[in-house]
């Protein structure tokens, strides 16, 4: 389909719906029920370079419509999100974001069961503790923020007490990240030791859907004056196929985490410190190539207001992979590992001008061991309370093609999207 | 017959208001200001809206409802803003542990990440969701934080100047301040910049009588030197209602309380 015509086709539509100007009316007792809302958007991302490994120059082209509601039935809320569209790399899609069904039981606990997006931790889009299901793909390409956290389907039960509160969440059927197929993106292979985009793309090989493999995610946590402490744990499977079968095809190593996290007020500004010890139950001592080391992650932040309207958030991370000199001693492609202390280190500024119009910010990621970088820069402007303009880029570089961001290099590319609300 | 009472007490209480001299204390009277602006009753609710006009007159508007709690008469505070208008920010909840001794707590609740952002203490006096109002309008700005001066006090209003102890944490170098001799609510402020000139207003437009509190239900601010206002309107305002400290937690910006946000039936 000729993507000139669809967008030509679809912009005077949105442009025909009326701004919603303030009236006396939304004052009526109608302004709390239910309503339908959501929004319209065409979206283009393009690489600067083309992928020698790709057809496809963008990074996506899409044409997404969101609807969502919600329901209150005596104490119950049912809530609805879902987006569908076309997009000229996957063609039509709709995905569900939101189906579940939230009720409080005897005061102090919170149940929410069904299709949902759930985040927890301290990390500045770095995650330790956090073993909800993310979307790289979409959050390479250039797609909104809220796209790197994937759904899963789940129950999480919340209970609130005065001494601390305890969060649950079980999801039966295990739900990995949106990993990298190849179909979007290339990705290094250290087997062929270059960028590959199979074809077909890279379908990993999931743990069968029994009771036992599903996943378990604990979070203990306590607001004490403002101090926000909290104690993690999450029994699962790795959720990218960084593993292989004893056939060579990648897969989920079972893994379980066990991490704790601090948040407070500290000086000027907000620090954050998180800490996760990632085990991997299935090579433990660290000497089978096929399945990934276990690791202790740590991440220290800090964050504040620099100047008015000017937030800078500063991060370190490191990576220590155990038993390295067993990885070395075993994998097949020791060249491609990343040092035993990876380390990372984040920048995000952010710049808000005429009231909140304009929001100018930028992202670095920076690894001084792995030598490479992801630059996020972006601008959104809110013309109005109905239409939103983002525009902004993806800059990947690396002295080696292997590591996390050298990668990508080759899809490094800018985007543009049109969002109309209504 | 409750509204008649509270008619009556509202009544005797302005006329026992007008009668009293004048106070002639002024961190006395910017006191009972700082209470009568932010700590009617011992909690209390209201839906707000707002029209964000810019000089060109182009408009957003911002709908929410706000619940505060009082820890402490003239002291710290709780409140939480659940907005449900426009609609990319339905949703999104906003929490504020004010302190009087230390910086505020502030948390963010972004529900398509499902995100509970805290927000870094750091200057106050920006725009709040795009408004011209400042984040400290909404909650208070603490009266220790400047010097008071009584410059006039006419029939009906104290007129103060204020003074900023930190004059560089903040974009006025003084403002002033037209209070309402028998409610105490400020009825106007006006921010004056270094070079002197009146660049900020803020001004009641309409205050009614809620559960035996005199409450502003509409203001404005106005940029006098880039143009541009917000109007901001307040209704089902409702005092003491008993709001207990959970309310305000964590667990409130994921799961909006909806038994105290919603109106009331009575």
């Amino acid at each position: 389909m000729n993507r000139a015509i669809l967008i030509a086709l679809f912009l005077p539509l949105v442009a025909l719906a009326q701004e919603d100007l303030w009236d006396d009316d939304v004052w009526g007792d109608e302004e709390q029920a239910s309503r339908w809302s959501g929004f319209l958007e065409a979206g283009l991302g393009t690489r600067f370079n083309r992928d020698p490994q790709l057809d496809e120059r963008n990074t996506f082209e899409e044409l997404r419509g969101r609807i969502e509601s919600d329901w209150t039935i005596s104490n119950t809320v049912l809530a609805f999100k879902a987006d569908g569209g076309y997009d000229g790399i996957e063609q039509g899609f709709v995905e569900l974001r939101d189906l579940t069904m939230s009720l409080t039981v005897g005061g102090s606990l919170d149940v929410k069961i069904g299709h949902q997006v759930q985040t927890w931790g301290t990390g500045d889009l770095l995650f330790l503790n956090d073993l909800f299901p993310k979307d790289y793909v979409s959050f390479f390409a250039g797609r909104e923020d809220e796209y790197l956290k994937a759904p899963g389907s789940a129950i999480r039960l919340t209970r609130f007490a005065s001494l601390f509160n305890v969060d649950f969440v079980w999801t039966p059927v295990f739900e990995p990240d949106n990993y990298l197929t190849g179909e979007r993106f290339s990705f290094f292979s250290p087997l062929a030791g270059t960028n590959v985009a199979p074809r077909p793309p890279l379908s990993a090989v999931e743990p069968d859907n029994s009771l036992n493999n599903g996943e378990f995610a604990l979070r203990v946590f306590r607001n004490i004056d403002g101090r926000e402490y909290a104690l993690y744990g999450y029994r699962g499977f790795s959720k990218q196929p960084s593993a292989l079968t004893d056939n060579l095809q990648a897969t989920f190593a079972p893994l379980s985490v066990y991490g704790a996290s601090l948040r407070r007020p500290a000086g000027p500004g907000l620090l954050n410190a998180e800490v996760a010890w990632h085990d991997s139950r299935d090579d433990r001592d660290g000497t089978d190539p096929l399945i990934p080391n276990s690791q202790v992650r740590v991440l220290a932040g800090f964050e504040w207001e620099a100047a008015r309207n000017f937030t800078v958030g500063l991060q370190y991370y490191v990576e220590w992979t155990l038993d390295h000199d067993e990885l070395i001693a075993t994998s097949p492609t020791p060249q491609f590992l990343p040092a035993e202390f990876r380390q990372l280190l984040t920048n995000r500024l952010t710049y808000r001008t005429g009231r909140e119009r304009y929001i100018w910010s930028l992202f670095t990621f920076l690894s001084p061991t792995d030598r490479d970088i992801y630059l996020r820069p972006q601008v959104a402007l809110r013309y109005s309370d109905s239409w939103t303009l983002s525009a902004g880029g993806n800059l990947f570089g690396g002295s080696d093609n292997h590591t996390f961001f050298g990668q990508f290099e080759d899809a490094s590319n800018a985007y543009v999207r049109f969002r109309y609300n209504y | 017959m409750m509204r008649q009472t509270v008619l009556v007490c509202a009544m005797a209480l302005a006329t026992g208001f007008a009668v009293a001299e004048p106070l002639t204390d002024a961190d006395g009277i910017v006191a009972r200001a700082n209470l009568a602006a932010y700590y009617a009753g011992e909690d209390g609710r209201s839906e707000v809206r707002m029209v964000i006009s810019d000089a060109q007159g182009r408009q957003q508007r911002r709908q929410f409802t706000v619940l505060r709690r009082d820890v402490a008469e003239g002291g710290d505070q709780q409140f939480l803003v659940a907005f449900s208008q426009p609609s990319d920010v339905r949703g999104t909840t906003f929490l504020v542990h004010k302190h009087v001794d230390r910086d505020d707590d502030r948390w963010l609740y972004l529900p398509g990440l499902d995100l509970v952002k805290r927000i870094s203490a750091g200057d106050k006096r920006t725009s709040f969701v795009g408004a011209h109002y400042f984040y400290e309008d909404v909650s208070g700005r603490r009266p220790s934080d400047d010097t008071h001066e009584l410059l006039e006090t006419t029939d009906q209003q104290y007129v103060l100047r204020h003074r900023p102890i930190q004059p560089e944490s903040v974009e006025f170098a003084h403002y002033d301040t037209w209070i309402d001799r028998a409610t105490f609510l400020p009825m106007k402020i006006d921010y004056t910049d270094a070079s002197g000139n009146n660049y900020r207003r803020v001004e009641v437009l309409e205050v009614g009588e809620f559960d035996g509190n005199p409450t502003v239900v509409a203001s404005r601010v106005s940029d006098l030197r880039g143009g541009g206002q917000t109007d901001m309107q307040f209704r089902y305002i409702k005092y003491d209602l008993g709001l207990p400290e959970e309310v305000f937690s964590e667990r409130s910006l994921r799961t909006p309380p909806r038994d105290w946000l919603q109106r009331s039936s009575d």
